[in-house]
């Protein structure tokens, strides 16, 4: 355990180093101070109680603390992993490199403490991220709104799931090609083009009369995680809705189970 | 129970494939003693590196056995007993000279105390002449200063077993006599040092015995004393100028080494060759002028076992 947490606590010093996730806290430290701002001249108690419809009421106060919450963490879920896709996928390739990968490997650990501590730890920094601009958020709409649901907080988890299963992904390329680049780009195809795409899958085979294609479909919707899915947990945990649909968080965990182990199988058989 | 024994390790990179296949240890046997000082000599791509890679995990051998400090190789726990400096490290550069030997202390296994850690730490720093800079980060570093923080790094846990792939690569001639006295004190501590070189002459200075390496063979190991002796070298003048021709045909049963003019050098391995030589020059009716044996260095013994090496490997 100790030697998952110093190759943890490593890459994140690695990650730290790199200004992109600098960058991704001063960018929320800007949009909370916005908000914050924006707050101090905005007075919820003008919406409470407002007349919807005669004989029924609503709290306007909640609907906008839900509407300021999705306003914030849906643009949060597609920047933060795109930017977290972004530093991490060199992180693998970094490690492999001839004359680090060989000190790492001639010290007293395991291979797979290293691939292990070495996904904890870029979690653990995307994690840190997606806290520092979700809790500050919600600490400054509970404040102003008197709204503290605990399911705000869950997106933290949505988020850095999500990532997670791309993660994984990351680390599997890396180790089999080392190559940032091609771990990137396929990890940006299956968030940005075939996780919506196969979210889409039924409306494409109404469209399409195609069995060949529906099974094609089908598998890749099965076998991929589902970003965009994650995605829409995401909002839904924002307006309080909680979590209706579990297959796209358990289809998507056995998906990085499984490519992680792959990475861990081909990085202990691997000479370097 | 010897620091290093290995028996009949072989290495055969892409076995499946004939046109990328790559012998590259091949039945290798060596033992090496408690407390000595070992050189491991070859040209690039003997085997030298992938050989210290198989001993600490870093590839896996293809057949034959290997321990280190009388464990298993495939047992990884017995690497905190174990110090390394690879050839070309590379330290992750967002860290300073202190904060590589803390996280390789850790992850080399070293239990003491924060006090105690950066107690060694200085320690070290001070042996390797680096303590002024343990606060600069490292990739404003010199190459000589990476290999001597390379070193520091190698000894943070106390290691009973040293390996150094190229230790003295990029360090100027006063560092070089440095890292030697180092290396020198180590062995008087009882531990033992494995050293990949190719510089013979830092080997030859350093080692108690030396193995020589070259595609893969192991083809000659022992003390520094028995592989200079064992042949030497004769720089013979005969009484009149002579074409190359005569050097290869003539003479073509002997190693010549260098040639010209009327003068030339030949690896003699035992008496009864020497008088052979003479019989042949006599036969052809060449007058002797002069014949002195020159010392071996562990470079002309080097050079030469290498070429018949790569001969008899083309036959």
């Amino acid at each position: 355990m100790k030697n998952i947490l110093l190759t943890a606590q490593l890459t994140l010093r690695e990650a730290l180093s790199r200004k992109i996730f600098i960058a991704f806290g001063g960018i929320s430290t800007f949009i909370l101070l916005i908000f914050a701002l924006l707050f101090i001249f905005l007075n919820p108690e003008e919406f409470t109680g407002m007349v919807k419809s005669p004989g029924e009421t609503i709290d306007f106060t909640k609907e906008i603390a839900y509407g300021l919450k999705l306003l914030v963490v849906a643009p949060l879920f597609g920047l933060g992993i795109f930017l977290s896709i972004f530093s991490a996928s060199s992180f693998i390739p970094n490690m492999l490199e001839k004359g680090n990968i060989d000190l790492l490997l001639s010290k007293p650990l395991s291979r797979h403490q290293l691939i292990i501590g070495k996904f904890l730890g870029g979690l653990a920094v995307v994690a840190l991220n997606i806290a520092y601009a979700v809790i500050g958020f919600w600490i400054l709409v509970g404040l102003k709104f008197g709204v503290w649901d605990a399911d705000f907080l869950l997106t933290i988890f949505s988020i850095t799931f999500a990532f997670a299963s791309l993660y994984s992904l990351i680390i599997l390329i890396g180790i089999i090609t080392r190559s940032s680049i091609l771990a990137m780009m396929l990890s940006y195809i299956i968030f940005f083009i075939l996780s919506p795409v196969l979210n889409m899958r039924d409306s494409i085979n109404a469209v399409v009369d195609s069995s060949f294609l529906k099974g094609i479909l089908d598998i890749l919707y099965y076998i991929l995680p589902k970003i965009t899915e994650l995605g829409n947990l995401t909002t839904e945990l924002c307006i309080g809705e909680g979590i209706n649909q579990w297959q796209p968080i358990l289809t998507s965990f056995l998906f990085m189970i499984l490519t992680l182990y792959g990475g861990i199988f081909i990085f202990s058989k691997k000479d370097y | 129970m010897n620091p290093i024994e290995i028996t009949q390790l072989s290495k055969i990179f892409n076995p499946s494939s004939e046109s990328k296949k790559v012998t590259a240890l091949d039945n290798v046997s060596l033992n090496v003693e408690q407390g000595s000082i070992y050189g491991l000599l070859g040209p690039n791509g003997a085997g030298k590196t992938t050989m210290v890679k198989i001993l600490l995990g870093i590839t896996f051998a293809t057949s034959g056995e290997a321990k280190i400090l009388g464990t298993s190789i495939s047992d990884f726990q017995v690497k905190n007993r174990v110090g390394y400096l690879p050839e070309n490290h590379k330290f992750p550069n967002y860290l300073n000279g202190e904060d590589v030997l803390k996280y390789y202390a850790k992850l080399g296994g070293v239990n003491s105390t924060n006090g105690e850690l950066m107690n060694k730490i200085d320690e070290l720093l001070d042996l390797v002449k680096m303590r002024q800079w343990k606060k600069m980060k490292i990739k404003k570093y010199s190459k000589g200063m990476m290999q001597r923080l390379g070193l520091a790094q190698a000894l943070i846990n106390d290691p009973e077993l040293i390996f150094l792939d190229e230790p003295t690569d990029g360090v100027d001639p006063i560092g070089r006599k440095e890292i030697r006295d180092i290396l020198s004190d180590l062995k008087s501590e009882g531990k033992t040092i494995f050293v990949n070189s190719h510089l013979l002459s830092e080997v030859e200075l350093v080692s108690d015995r030396v193995a020589i390496l070259n595609l893969g063979k192991l083809i000659r190991e022992g003390t520094v004393d028995e592989l200079t002796s064992s042949k030497e070298i004769y720089k013979i003048q005969i009484d009149e100028e002579v074409s190359e021709d005569f050097y290869s045909t003539s003479l073509a049963n002997f190693q010549i080494q260098k040639s010209s003019g009327n003068t030339f050098e030949t690896l003699i391995a035992d008496n009864d060759q020497l008088n052979n030589l003479i019989d042949k020059l006599r036969s052809e009716n060449k007058t002797i002028k002069s014949m002195v044996p020159l010392k071996n260095s562990l470079e002309d013994i080097f050079i030469s076992l290498i070429a018949d090496s790569n001969k008899n490997s083309k036959l």
